[in-house]
């Protein structure tokens, strides 16, 4: 089992874009308690990653409880650099 | 408006946007600035530590560099061994003790191990020596260790680095060089291999900073900051303090004084509190970098030049009563330039009259 943080990077690395929402509903039946899969701390996580040139910002929108919604994608180099890092046991 | 992709998004979802990015900005300065805080208190408490129990008469006997060294590098291991407990305590309670251990071998877990290893036992004993070698004079070079980490994170990480933070980070290293050559007395006693090897603890903070900043983004600050602590306590430990132990021809040495310094109940007590502060000033630290990048973040911690001497004159000074304490009046003007250089690095000036103007 990955760590909670690198689950969320690679998931980037399976779909074209996605949410912090999107990145909890697909991981929440493996890591559900995790303090780390909370949506704030799923929201840092994406906005460190994008900071550090590891997604990048796709979109953004408000959702049906007026809350900003942000999508992102992992570039090529991105991707690159999960998959470099992060190995899927 | 647009976002990113040219589509038309509401004005209310633009503002939203703009506010949860300005806020992820203004959380990362703010922790890269308590990080400096953090750092300064437990410089202050492990000042405070090794000035009791049996401490006391090693330091009052220490006549060569080798014990002198021994002792620095055994202060370094006690703190960072009870920091890393500690982080483990703090991670146990977060429920991420779990990802701790599946990090541990792992690329990005050894890579935070190399950091901890150059940020550790390699940077601090070059400090050290250093000093010791060249005086006062090696803490403009190692107050060198932000512009080494911007550096490195620009090219390591395609950082951010123009013209107006390179000046914000000249600045603030000035107003740093200030406080230090204030702080320790300028002796004017160049040694030419003591400033190389304190250009090694300013290589080495530089790149622990801007490559476990990096690191942060890929592994969950709380868990980065439990391996960088155990790795570099462990390593002063059971390496280090041994090692000079060899070296200065007493091997036996550096096993007893690890035993009378972790039995010296006095000092231990001062030791957990230094090594609670210490958790905070390096996990902060690296979540700052990670947060607004090394240039920025990194000099925002650096303000601990400011805050070392500031919180050790209020905890060591007026708290426990110990003499000369006080800061030179230098260091104050010197945290104030420090501030706007790192308000230059943070953000364009003029941006404010623009904002001002669009109002």
């Amino acid at each position: 089992m990955l760590p909670v943080n690198y689950a969320i990077l690679k998931y980037f690395t399976k779909v074209d874009e996605g949410s912090a929402d999107d990145v909890i509903e697909a991981l929440k039946d493996k890591y559900g308690k995790s303090r780390l899969l909370k949506k704030n701390a799923v929201v840092e996580a994406l906005m460190t990653a994008e900071k550090n040139f590891i997604l990048e910002e796709t979109r953004f929108e408000l959702d049906e409880n007026n809350e900003i919604k942000i999508y992102y994608k992992a570039p090529e180099d991105g991707k690159a650099t999960i998959n470099n890092y992060i190995k899927e046991k | 408006m647009e976002n990113g992709s040219s589509i038309q998004v509401p004005d209310n979802a633009l503002a939203a946007k703009k506010k949860i990015t300005a806020s992820f900005f203004r959380k990362g300065i703010i922790l890269a600035i308590l990080s400096g805080m953090c750092y300064g208190c437990y410089s202050a408490f492990l000042y405070w530590a090794t000035g009791r129990g049996v401490w006391v008469n090693w330091y009052a006997l220490a006549a060569s560099t080798s014990s002198l060294l021994m002792l620095g590098a055994l202060g370094s291991a006690i703190n960072d061994t009870i920091s890393g407990i500690w982080c483990i305590i703090i991670a146990a309670f977060k429920g991420k003790l779990g990802d701790f251990f599946r990090v541990l071998n792992t690329k990005p877990g050894h890579i935070m191990m190399l950091c901890a290893l150059f940020g550790g036992p390699i940077a601090s004993t070059a400090y050290v020596v250093a000093f010791k070698m060249a005086g006062s004079m090696v803490i403009p070079i190692t107050a060198l260790c932000p512009a080494i980490g911007a550096i490195l994170g620009r090219l390591f990480f395609k950082q951010k680095l123009n013209l107006r933070m390179i000046i914000g980070i000249i600045i603030c290293v000035i107003a740093s060089c200030t406080i230090g050559l204030s702080a320790a007395g300028a002796d004017g006693n160049a040694k030419f291999a003591g400033c190389l090897i304190a250009l090694i603890a300013a290589f080495g903070w530089g790149f622990e900073g801007c490559v476990a900043g990096y690191g942060t983004s890929l592994i969950d600050y709380e868990i980065g900051i439990t391996i960088r602590q155990c790795t570099s306590g462990l390593t002063n430990l059971i390496i280090l303090v041994p090692l000079i132990g060899i070296i200065s021809g007493n091997a036996g040495s550096s096993f007893t004084h690890i035993v009378q310094a972790v039995t010296s109940g006095p000092a231990m007590i001062i030791f957990v509190i230094s090594g609670f502060f210490a958790v905070f000033a390096y996990s902060l630290w690296y979540k700052g970098n990670s947060m607004c990048g090394a240039a920025l973040g990194m000099t925002c911690n650096g303000m601990y030049s400011f805050w070392g001497p500031f919180f050790t004159w209020i905890i060591v000074g007026l708290l426990v009563g110990w003499p000369n304490m006080g800061l030179a009046p230098i260091s104050w003007v010197a945290a104030i330039v420090m501030a706007i250089g790192i308000f230059l690095i943070a953000m364009n000036p003029m941006d404010l009259f623009k904002k001002k103007e669009a109002l």
